[in-house]
């Protein structure tokens, strides 16, 4: 069952987005989400592909299976596919209820995803769930701080920015140790609230 | 401080420009006789808020949150300093201004140090630095 109206919210902002995350934070962020990417490999789960910003640091010849609540965004990444060297099967789909069999991913990648899962948890838990034991998880992600006066300003963002988009104040890292996964590398690209994540599953 | 020089000089050509705006609007709503306190949270406030809405007008060239944190650090300095000194002492329209842009760009280099500090790569608990 999708989230109807997080799928709401996001078909609505997604003639925008581009407009609104586009040109300056790709550009920004490009060196480190291409050092991230560049790990990709094997059977690979990509969440949440939005207009497709992310295809261009893809290495090129992946198979890619990649999903997003908003069937508005995967419309307007459809250019970005076409272009990439490689295949990207999309799906839409709500990461808390993913129609994939348990353990079938070899890595899964996010890119600015989990501050908008309404329940990230839960949505980390998935995403175990559909990883093969000693399979990678490889995150780009904005999250809280823990320091002031960064902390309270992220705090307050959210006030506002979660009405139309993300929150700004997830505490992603320990989201993901609390989904059950080892976080092998915290990588901050800006203060503390821009930060690449790399994360295992453990064997049982 | 982002290493590509275009980075650093927009981000700091763009905290300085609010920061002597806000510092000019302080000027302009906060009275001589008002109670030092009220005013600098009503600026701290009003400041903050301007950060934030300032950001949606650089993201395309400056970035997210690269943008948006000094911004709103740039609308609370500057509130919270203009906005308690308009009260305390004569203050011209053309101090607004210079002490705003002064706040933009000391929030600038707050950020470039914490920046610094922050900035790296832990493994397993074990604290790397950056090359």
């Amino acid at each position: 069952m999708v989230d109807a109206v997080t799928q709401a919210k996001w078909d609505k902002l997604a003639p925008r987005f581009d407009t609104m995350a586009s040109a300056g934070a790709e550009k920004r962020w490009a060196p480190d989400k291409s050092a991230l990417f560049a790990g990709i490999e094997g059977k690979v789960l990509f969440l949440a592909l939005g207009t497709g910003l992310d295809i261009p640091f893809f290495p090129k010849g992946l198979s890619i299976t990649a999903l997003d609540i908003s069937p508005k965004m995967i419309e307007h990444a459809q250019e970005r596919i076409a272009a990439y060297d490689g295949s990207i099967e999309t799906h839409v789909m709500d990461v808390h209820d993913m129609q994939f069999e348990a353990e079938s991913f070899d890595m899964v990648v996010t890119s600015c995803t989990f501050c908008s899962v309404p329940r990230p948890i839960e949505g980390l838990k998935a995403l175990h769930r559909v990883l093969k034991p000693g399979g990678r998880l490889l995150m780009f992600e904005h999250t809280g701080s823990r320091w002031y006066p960064f902390r309270y300003m992220m705090n307050l963002m959210t006030l506002i920015t979660r009405k139309i988009g993300p929150d700004m104040n997830r505490p992603t890292v320990a989201n993901v140790r609390a989904a059950g996964f080892k976080v092998t590398e915290v990588c901050n690209v800006f203060l503390d609230v821009v930060k690449t994540i790399k994360a295992v599953k453990q064997a049982a | 401080m982002d290493r590509r020089l275009s980075y650093a000089m927009g981000d700091l050509v763009a905290n300085v420009a609010l920061g002597a705006f806000v510092g000019l609007l302080c000027w302009l709503i906060v009275g001589p006789s008002w109670n030092m306190w009220i005013a600098m949270l009503l600026m701290m406030a009003i400041g903050s808020f301007l950060g934030l809405v300032s950001f949606f007008l650089t993201a395309r060239w400056l970035g997210a949150m690269e943008a948006m944190v000094p911004m709103m650090l740039t609308g609370e300095l500057t509130g919270m300093v203009v906005g308690m000194a308009v009260p305390m002492m004569p203050f011209a329209a053309w101090q607004g201004l210079v002490w705003g842009a002064a706040c933009g760009a000391g929030s600038m280099v707050i950020i470039w140090i914490a920046n610094a500090l922050l900035k790296g790569v832990t493994r397993e608990g074990k604290e790397v630095r950056h090359g």
